[in-house]
């Protein structure tokens, strides 16, 4: 039998999958990622202080946590301390960016798998039509309440400006506060039916291919603490499939984590130890002790009476970006509660040459960005990217999905579905991992 | 119902992401394909065709070929369609060796330079931006009654120009307390606002941070060499400042013009004419 090539869709970007099949068996799973722009190249003597601005043009879906590491990795090197409410605004950001992200990828792009159609907005011949496009509107709603945050803290939801090295170019004004917060309430009712629909949805998908994704414990990865996520990541930490948790900076992840470059992607490949590493929503989850939210603390008790601890199936970490949705909900509007117009949102700072890292946590896990600067320009730049770090594991399971629809010389027609709910998980972002 | 598809070529995908918030089309055109959001493999006969992305590789220029004939009318949007973008600053020798000499299997091969989509096909509309606003995209596809834009960035920016408050250098890219009210200038920052293309409502300038022009020259700039655009800014600049002349000129020249100049790289560049402003939105 000669390969299988699956296009990829409701991702972002452009991918593909292939499987080997030869003498009924399956022999390799390998996701392929087809663009590459060169930015680890082009950014090669642009002025470091640009960075900020150039940089998330890498991703328009991650734009704000390209934003924020740049400007993290500048102060590390110019040895500069943004006062508080800087760093606060800064997590707002990236709370903003983590209901953007996940409403996005909860409704646009994998709810259809549970409804069986080919999209929430596009045409359909499905005869639910009407609950489609009530969905579709209500999600649109929830990811617009995310940009709308990102557009208070950021100045704009896509490729936002206002962090700058030494902090923020300004705060929030409390009309401003008050109307976002607004929003979000209302919107977090409407996340939470949502929620409801896409459970229900999820579960009866769960009776019908009577699997949730099972596949074998991995490391897990993050950057954020274990109670309260702040995404504004200051350490990674990296649960072993011993349940053993390391704790280490951005600077010394080459110690831990292992690239590699498969010669049929634009995208580079991250193990641990030789195993498999997962980034994104599961990894956060399971290495969470509470999320420090009421609701989104409910909802994290629901996933671990039904799910158990550390949990490690696939479509698990669906149900994860639920909870996390909640939390950054609840937590943005707790913050935009506090004074955030104060003028104290900047110190000034002197340039200089030198080395740094800027670490986040984005919404696909911890991404880290890394500059050498020689006469105020990039004489080197390292993107470490969250979904890179997947890309093993969604491999893995591509396997593990394979040998489940291949049998003899028999393919089940589930195998496509499978392979598109397999990928979709992981949540891939192809602009970054290749940039 | 009128139909569209959006073509993703080598972008960010932020300009698909910003038509996502745009979502009063919703009941009046048919989303017919568009991968980010629906499964779908191939484009389809359309009324209109939105391409973002530049053509970096063979699959790009492959897709492109085939898509835009099946479309009434081809729409360029964002700065990586129109001029390259971001990416294009890896059109440099040390960087295009990168592209010329890598020699992967099984994946499309690179081309050795990022070209706008009019390079390949013709374009009946251009909507810049990086990426355009959500209210540009409803502009475009809905033309909203009333829907106006201005000139130049500088005037949706609300910040006033002062004659009296004259700084003598330059204050860097993006250093500094930011005075709220006053125009960026005459603070000392490098924006380039005045000869910036408005309708994007000047975010950036708004909120505290220069205008790097992503919507591309204004007008009264699109039809002119890169020179006028340059001398255009210098005169603002010097109208606002008491900095030397050579000083504005060794900082517009310096590396920061990468960073606007990769707004303006393709408008008119070599053996190519000028995008006519009636076709710029
Ligand atoms: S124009 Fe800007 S937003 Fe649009 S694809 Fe290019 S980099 Fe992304
Ligand atoms: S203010 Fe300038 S940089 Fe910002 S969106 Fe408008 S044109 Fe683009």
């Amino acid at each position: 039998m000669p390969s299988l090539t699956f296009p990829l869709s409701r991702i972002e970007g452009h991918a593909r999958v292939v499987i080997d099949v030869e003498g009924g068996e399956v022999r390799s799973a390998s996701f392929q990622a087809t663009e590459f722009r060169g930015f680890k190249r082009l950014v090669q003597g642009v002025p470091a202080e640009q960075m900020t601005v150039i940089v998330p043009r890498i991703c328009g879906v991650c734009s704000t946590a390209h934003h924020i590491a740049a400007v993290k990795a500048l102060e590390d090197a110019f040895g500069v301390e943004p006062p508080p409410l800087a760093r606060t605004l800064r997590e707002l950001l990236l709370l903003g960016q983590l209901i953007q992200n996940q409403a996005t990828s909860l409704f646009i792009f994998t709810m259809p798998d549970r409804l069986g159609v080919s999209s929430i907005l596009g045409p359909g011949r499905d005869t639910d039509a009407d609950e489609r496009s009530q969905i579709a509107k209500h999600a649109l709603a929830v990811r617009r309440a995310g940009t709308r945050l990102i557009t208070a803290a950021g100045g704009q939801f896509i490729h936002p400006v206002k962090a700058v090295v030494g902090g923020m170019t300004g705060g929030i004004d409390t009309d401003t506060a008050r109307v976002v917060a607004d929003e979000l309430a209302s919107q977090l009712l409407l996340a939470c039916e949502l929620i409801e629909i896409y459970a229900r949805t999820s579960f009866e998908l769960r009776e019908r291919i009577g699997t949730w994704g099972d596949d074998a414990p991995a490391y897990y990865l993050t950057a954020v603490s274990d109670s309260l996520p702040n995404y504004d990541g200051d350490l990674l930490r990296l649960l072993g499939p011993d349940e053993a948790v390391s704790t280490f900076p951005a600077s010394s992840h080459n110690e831990h984590l292992t690239y590699e470059q498969p010669d049929y992607s634009y995208s580079g490949r991250t193990n641990c130890r030789g195993e498999a590493l997962r980034a994104n929503s599961l990894a956060r989850i399971n290495m969470a002790e509470s999320m420090g939210t009421p609701l989104a603390d409910g909802y994290l008790k629901r996933f671990r009476d039904n799910f158990g601890r550390p949990a490690h199936a696939i479509l698990l970490f669906d149900l994860a970006r639920c909870i996390e949705l909640v939390y950054a909900i609840e937590r943005g509007m707790q913050i935009l509660a506090m004074p955030l117009s104060d003028e104290d949102t900047d110190v000034p700072y002197k340039p200089k040459d030198g080395e740094g890292y800027g670490l986040v946590e984005a919404p696909r896990g911890p991404l880290i960005h890394h500059y050498v600067i020689e006469n105020g320009l990039i004489a080197d730049a390292e993107f470490v990217i969250p979904t890179v770090h997947n890309i093993k594991s969604i491999e893995r399971a591509l396997m593990v999905a394979a040998r489940r629809y291949i049998t003899g010389d028999k393919i089940d027609m589930e195998l496509e579905q499978a392979v598109g709910r397999v990928v979709r998980a992981f949540d891939p972002c192809i602009a970054c991992a290749t940039h | 119902m009128k139909t569209f598809a959006v073509l993703q070529l080598a972008g960010c995908a932020g300009c698909e992401v910003s038509l996502l918030n745009a979502d009063e089309w919703v009941g009046q055109y048919r989303l017919a394909y568009m991968p980010l959001v629906i499964s779908a493999h191939d484009v389809p006969e359309v009324d209109l065709l939105l391409v973002s992305g530049g053509v970096r590789n063979e699959e790009d220029l492959y897709n492109l070929r085939r898509a835009a004939p099946r479309a009434g009318k081809v729409v360029a949007i964002g700065t990586c369609a129109i001029s390259g973008g971001v990416p294009s600053l890896g059109d440099r020798d040390d960087v295009r060796e990168v592209f010329l000499t890598d020699r992967r299997h099984h994946v499309p091969q690179l081309l050795p330079k990022c070209h706008p989509i009019d390079a390949v096909v013709p374009v009946d509309r251009y909507l810049p931006g990086c990426p355009p606003t959500p209210e540009l995209f409803m502009a475009l596809l809905t033309g909203p009654p009333g829907f106006k834009m201005s000139a130049i960035v500088c005037i949706e920016c609300g910040r006033k120009k002062l004659r009296d408050m004259k700084p003598n250098r330059f204050t860097g890219f993006q250093r500094g307390e930011v005075e709220p009210g006053i125009c960026l200038i005459n603070q000392g920052f490098l924006c380039i606002g005045s000869s910036t293309r408005g309708g994007c409502r000047a975010p950036c300038p708004r909120a505290g941070h220069p205008c790097v022009g992503c919507r591309g020259p204004s007008d009264s700039l699109i039809e002119k060499e890169s020179a006028a655009w340059l001398s255009s800014i210098s005169r603002v600049i010097s109208g606002l400042t008491d900095i030397p002349a050579a000083d504005i000129d060794c900082e517009l020249r310096s590396p920061h013009l990468s960073l606007f100049l990769f707004q303006f790289s393709d408008y008119s560049g070599p053996g190519r004419t000028p995008r006519p402003k009636e076709k710029v939105m």
